[in-house]
């Protein structure tokens, strides 16, 4: 009785698991997923380490919220600002989509600054990761500009006078500056031109662009493993050895004593 | 063959995928925990904002609360009356702008101070080829990040408090201007002062120490010096400025040749400073 009952409970799961087998079978996405989620990470990683998440939760906000609002957005000088009235005195739940929105930004910028920070206190850019501090500092300027863009949109004079404060200094700039700015109106004023380039760029080509990069900074991220506090005891790649004998002046020293104890990795 | 320092960090990673491997802990759940936690934490942050946001605000939505208007007026591209400004995380700079004056140095804070701390940041990990880690055997970057959170606090700080002059309280000064420049007999450019202070050139043109000077607008103070420029120019240009290859700066017809006549009488009448 009881060897039927598990004869019939291993036909069960083997169909429950059929779906995923025909998945990992076909593509291999389970065991991606498994050694995402299972791989190993140092030990001693804190709540400092959370913020590069957080960013990217923040980001996912921007993108989910920015979907909705364009449900509703007219990129039009006699459209956009009576567009944003109504989605945040209309639609339902529409000022939070649009709060969300104009918030999430502030909370993304200020998120991949104090990531930044970290990864730089940390000295986490160090070799072999070099290349991803390369990617966030891109993604940081990007977002900058997805700020810039975005902040026009809504059409009302806030929008209105910080772009063309902020299209004047680009033309200031030295060969390309007057090209860039020439590029970013569209014309001989901020008008309709304006409007449907900054729209253009804010919700296809700069998003596009982060979204790739995210995609290049996480790979990196599995690939070569997040690194230790520098200040840890147990600070995975440190040479361990017996305590430092005290007083050692050198603040720079290559020599192989010099890298006793040394959180480098 | 690789130097010793290639040798050592390649020795020192391969340590650290050791390490890991036989030490850390799984990524599910440990540190997936810490992460969605935040995660949270910042959803809730931002949904915490925009209530606070929204629910501060009064009026139709234009009346500022804790965090300011729901929207501002609709863009009119022919108001006097409004300071431009970008969002917070621009101040830093915006303000830079100020600091430098046109035309000689402004350069430097439009392009030159940005693209160098891009360049910089981009080329750290490249820059600081130590292994050391730890922040206090790393006083250069020590200094550098004070230096960096620093000067981007006071500059966002400034920024923010910085007050732009409005129309009125620039037009209390054209008695000054019209002694300095000594045009005060004439009322026709008198008039003209008025007109300059109240439409809004102040906000991107500076004059006598008055007004922005950013945005790459000139100074205006010594204008009427330049030879061969008269009145007429001066109102031409002001009226349609892409018609003298100024593609920047926006069109004033809206103004009327009446105006426009006097705000010309008193551009030729800036001579400068004696």
């Amino acid at each position: 009785m009881a060897r039927a009952r598990s004869a019939r409970r291993e036909q069960i799961e083997k169909l429950a698991l059929y779906p995923i087998d025909w998945l990992e079978e076909r593509s291999g996405l389970v065991g991606g997923l498994k050694y995402f989620l299972l791989r190993k990470v140092p030990r001693d990683t804190n709540w400092f380490h959370t913020l590069g998440s957080a960013t990217l939760t923040a980001f996912l906000v921007q993108a989910v919220t920015g979907v909705f609002l364009a449900m509703f957005y007219k990129p039009d000088p006699d459209k956009a600002y009576e567009s944003i009235q109504h989605i945040t005195n209309d639609v339902t739940l529409g000022w939070l989509v649009r709060g969300m929105h104009r918030w999430g930004a502030s909370v993304f910028i200020i998120l991949m600054f104090f990531h930044m920070a970290r990864v730089f206190l940390f000295g986490a850019y160090k070799y072999p990761r070099e290349l991803n501090w390369i990617i966030g500092v891109l993604l940081l300027a990007l977002g900058m500009f997805e700020g810039f863009t975005g902040y026009l949109l809504p059409w009302d004079n806030t929008a209105y006078w910080a772009t063309v404060v902020g299209i004047n200094i680009n033309g200031t700039a030295p060969f390309l500056g007057p090209f860039i700015a020439q590029i970013l109106t569209g014309g001989a004023e901020i008008g309709s031109e304006t409007i449907s380039r900054f729209y253009a760029l804010h919700m296809l080509a700069l998003p596009g662009a982060m979204f790739a990069l995210i995609g290049l900074h996480l790979y990196l991220v599995i690939r070569l493993g997040v690194s230790s506090p520098p200040w840890s005891a147990e600070a995975a790649g440190a040479e361990r050895a017996e305590p430092e004998p005290t007083g050692r002046a050198g603040l720079v020293s290559p020599g192989p004593r010099g890298a006793v104890g040394r959180p480098d990795a | 063959m690789a130097s010793r320092r290639v040798e050592e960090r390649r020795e020192g990673f391969q340590r650290y995928k050791r390490d890991v491997k036989e030490r850390g802990k799984p990524f599910f759940p440990y540190a997936m925990f810490h992460d969605t936690v935040m995660s949270l934490v910042v959803v809730a942050v931002i949904i915490a904002l925009t209530c606070i946001w929204k629910y501060t605000a009064g009026g139709d939505g234009t009346e500022p609360g804790w965090l300011g208007p729901l929207y501002a007026e609709k863009a009119d591209p022919a108001t006097t009356n409004f300071v431009p400004r970008p969002d917070w995380y621009f101040y830093f700079l915006f303000y830079l702008l100020r600091i430098f004056k046109w035309p000689e140095s402004v350069i430097l804070g439009t392009v030159g101070i940005p693209t160098i701390a891009l360049m910089l940041l981009l080329a750290l990990p490249f820059i600081d080829l130590r292994r050391e880690r730890r922040l206090l055997r790393r006083p250069v970057a020590i200094v550098a990040s004070i230096l960096v959170v620093l000067s981007m606090g006071v500059l966002t700080y400034k920024g923010a408090t910085a007050r732009e002059s409005l129309g009125s309280a620039v037009l209390a000064a054209v008695p000054s201007w019209a002694k300095k420049q000594g045009f005060e007999g004439n009322r026709q450019a008198v008039a003209g002062a008025e007109i300059f202070a109240q439409v809004g050139c102040i906000s991107c043109h500076s004059y006598i120490n008055t007004g922005g000077g950013f945005a790459g607008a000139p100074d205006l103070t010594d204008i009427g010096s330049k030879q061969g420029k008269t009145a007429k120019y001066f109102a031409d240009y002001v009226k349609n400025p892409s018609a003298f290859g100024n593609n920047q700066m926006p069109r004033y017809d809206r103004l009327g040749d009446e105006n426009l006549r006097r705000l010309g009488l008193f551009l030729a009448a800036s001579k400068g400073l004696k």
